[in-house]
């Protein structure tokens, strides 16, 4: 197995993972690479069926079937300093990492806790589970997390249950439920998108400084680009399964080299600059079409058909390779040149 | 000769006078330990021809006061005089009459169309329901609306599956359009759509507002959105108006501690606006049991006791901008 950057804790490398359905194929993720280094938030953006959840879901091996991981590799540097490739890891082997050493915060905090059970039991599992403790020490412990997620009264609020709590709480129990174990990667799908913006300040604002405190690495999945110039330092762009533009977050947003994130910048209203006059209504600038399925793209680049800079070769086979459109900045378009 | 004039003015000039005034709307809900005031004294003008930003995070009530309008639930208190006639004050059967002028448009472009009909026959509903239009001219009719809405009037025998998101939304607006109403309420008509989609809806709903002069309630809790698209805003917190006013003055110069923490919350794309963020404290407190005076006093960071005392009432600070807050003045300062 070639050796990890020493920074590295993650490295996805052409990884492929569809989904058969019957004679079709959904092709969702489609040949995705990039790497995620220690207290480095990368973020993965995307519209729907852009293949950012499948993503995530593969590297915790929580696909669903007919999904399936059908090319392609997912180092992980464990705990131990050992390298696994998860996208093979037996089952068994994989238990001991997901949720231990990778753990992951969902959308819908409600969908993802247990109704039946109190919080304070659901982390106090968790802890046990991963752990040579006594039930008192993780009770114990589950209470720290609450203070460490800030939820107020901890020692009370063990014994809630979820439905005893706001959505901004409950995500709150989810990140500390994610936390137990102190993981050296979080996975965290859409973790504000269900949540209003005066809550959404306190989560991102709990998740910086908790990566400052542990020390861990966030993958953030997100369709929103205001909340990623908030929180990344890396972003990959997906569009169709596959990786458009990757970029440092300062650059991307500077200067974008792929049509797709030009025009998702350009589609979010702005006041400073689509309104014109006093008066005048904003224009926008969105994007034709619809987002294609991934059960069956066109030949070429997958994004042809909605591209304003689109040319004869944008429809022809084979599609744009991935390049470096300028030094750590990659753009799968070919003509980032005139970008 | 040249007259200069306010840029603002012009604009005013444009508009005509109230369409809609909604004085003093209530409702609340029964629950097992009393009642929930869902929205408390709620009052604003909407001028024809203008576009209303109502925002709110949950739990303000914004929907609430949307669906009230209309009487899809019915209010229990206040007025909303539409062209001059108490649309509270009508009963079912004036109010059914009276729905031709006033439409809706929901959030969600999966649940509010019914996947049983044809979308021909999602959009004929309100033709039918009204008596406007039979054969061929409601064929015409339904062929003229799609067209209108950026679809392909061969669509019209389809159903909802066979949409996208945004395609579905265009046929929500298209239901809508269906009656010429003068009056439409937009209900976060967008907040379902992928971003690249949201665009698209926008722009639609502008034109068509334009080329058809008609006057809108934007129910949204994107603020940026709002910034854009609205002439004036209405911010709600727990029930109640917190700051309303000309969208360009109120966010140029927030008045009240909530409008102003959710301007600098609201995230923009751009990782070098280093903004002065104001994180709100807590949760929206509960509206079984809302905190006494000013609802918002519990997260506020200027809150003082005199807070919970009085209930702030609405005053002006500006043209058409009025805050609730006991302290503005001094926070202005």
């Amino acid at each position: 197995m070639t050796e990890l950057a020493a920074d590295v804790v993650l490295q996805v490398e052409d990884l492929r993972t569809h989904f058969e359905l019957g004679r079709r194929v959904a092709k969702s993720v489609d040949g995705v690479s990039f790497s995620v280094r220690r207290g480095e938030t990368v973020a993965v953006v995307g519209e729907s069926g852009s293949g950012k959840s499948v993503t995530s879901l593969s590297i915790m091996r929580l696909l669903a079937p007919p999904g399936r991981i059908i090319g392609g590799r997912i180092l992980y540097r464990r705990r131990d300093g050992s390298m696994v490739d998860i996208a093979e890891l037996p089952e068994k082997a994989m238990r001991a990492v997901r949720g231990r050493e990778i753990a992951m915060i969902f959308q819908e905090p409600m969908t993802s806790l247990n109704p039946l059970f109190t919080v304070g039991d659901q982390i106090s599992e968790m802890i046990l589970l991963h752990e040579p403790v006594g039930r008192a020490a993780a009770r114990a412990r589950a209470k720290r997390m609450l203070e460490l997620v800030e939820i107020p009264a901890a020692e009370r609020r063990l014994d809630d249950y979820p439905h005893q709590m706001s959505g901004g709480m409950r995500q709150r129990v989810m990140i500390a439920l994610a936390l137990a174990c102190t993981p050296s990667l979080l996975i965290a799908d859409e973790p504000t998108t269900a949540l209003d913006v005066t809550i959404q300040a306190q989560i991102l604002d709990l998740l910086r400084r908790l990566q400052a405190q542990i020390g861990m690495s966030i993958l953030f999945v997100t369709h929103n680009l205001g909340v990623v110039a908030e929180i990344a330092h890396e972003v990959v762009v997906m569009y169709a399964g596959r990786v458009v533009e990757q970029a440092p977050v300062t650059r991307l947003f500077e200067r974008q080299k792929h049509p797709y994130t030009r025009g998702l910048l350009a589609c979010i209203p702005d006041a400073s600059r689509d309104r014109g006059a006093a008066g005048e209504r904003l224009r926008l600038n969105p994007i034709p079409g619809n987002v294609p399925n991934v059960t069956a793209l066109p030949a070429g680049c997958s994004f042809a058909a909605r591209c304003p800079y689109v040319v004869d070769v944008c429809t022809k086979d084979p599609g744009p390779p991935l390049v470096a459109a300028e030094v750590a900045h990659l753009s799968r378009c070919w003509r980032h040149e005139a970008l | 000769m040249t007259v200069v004039t306010h840029p603002e003015s012009d604009v005013r000039a444009r508009q005509g006078g109230t369409l809609l005034s909604v004085e003093h709307l209530c409702k609340q809900f029964p629950a097992k330990s009393g009642l929930v005031k869902a929205v408390d004294d709620v009052s604003f003008t909407i001028r024809r021809g203008t576009i209303v930003g109502l925002v709110g995070e949950s739990g303000s009530g914004k929907t609430t006061v949307g669906r009230c309008l209309l009487r899809l639930i019915e209010p229990s208190g206040g007025r909303a005089v539409f062209d001059g006639v108490d649309l509270f004050a009508l009963s079912e059967r004036q109010m059914r009459t009276c729905r031709r002028r006033l439409q809706i448009v929901f959030q969600d472009p999966y649940s509010s169309l019914n996947p049983r009909l044809r979308v021909e026959d999602i959009i004929s509903e309100a033709l039918d329901t009204h008596g406007l239009a039979r054969g061929a001219a409601r064929r015409e009719r339904i062929a003229e609306l799609l067209t209108r809405v950026g679809l392909n009037p061969e669509h019209a025998r389809r159903y909802p599956h066979e949409f996208s998101g945004g395609q579905r939304q265009r046929i929500g607006i298209a239901r809508a359009l269906a009656v010429e109403p003068e009056f439409i309420v937009a209900d976060e008509p967008v907040s379902a759509l992928d971003v690249s989609v949201q665009a698209q809806i926008l722009n639609l709903i502008q034109d068509l507002q334009q080329a058809h002069g008609l006057t809108m309630l934007f129910i949204a809790h994107d603020l940026s959105v709002v910034e854009c698209l609205c002439d004036e805003v209405v911010v709600m917190y727990l029930g109640r108006v917190m700051e309303r006013g000309p969208s360009r003055r109120v966010y140029a110069n927030p008045r009240h501690p909530y409008t102003r923490a959710l301007l600098s919350t609201s995230p923009v794309p751009d990782p070098r606006a280093r903004r002065e963020r104001v994180v709100l404290r807590g949760d929206i407190p509960s509206p079984l049991d809302p905190p006494s005076g000013c609802v918002f006093r519990t997260r506020c960071p200027h809150a003082i006791g005199a807070c919970a005392q009085v209930v702030p009432p609405a005053e002006a600070v500006g043209p058409d901008h009025v805050v609730a807050c006991i302290r503005q003045a001094e926070l202005a300062a």
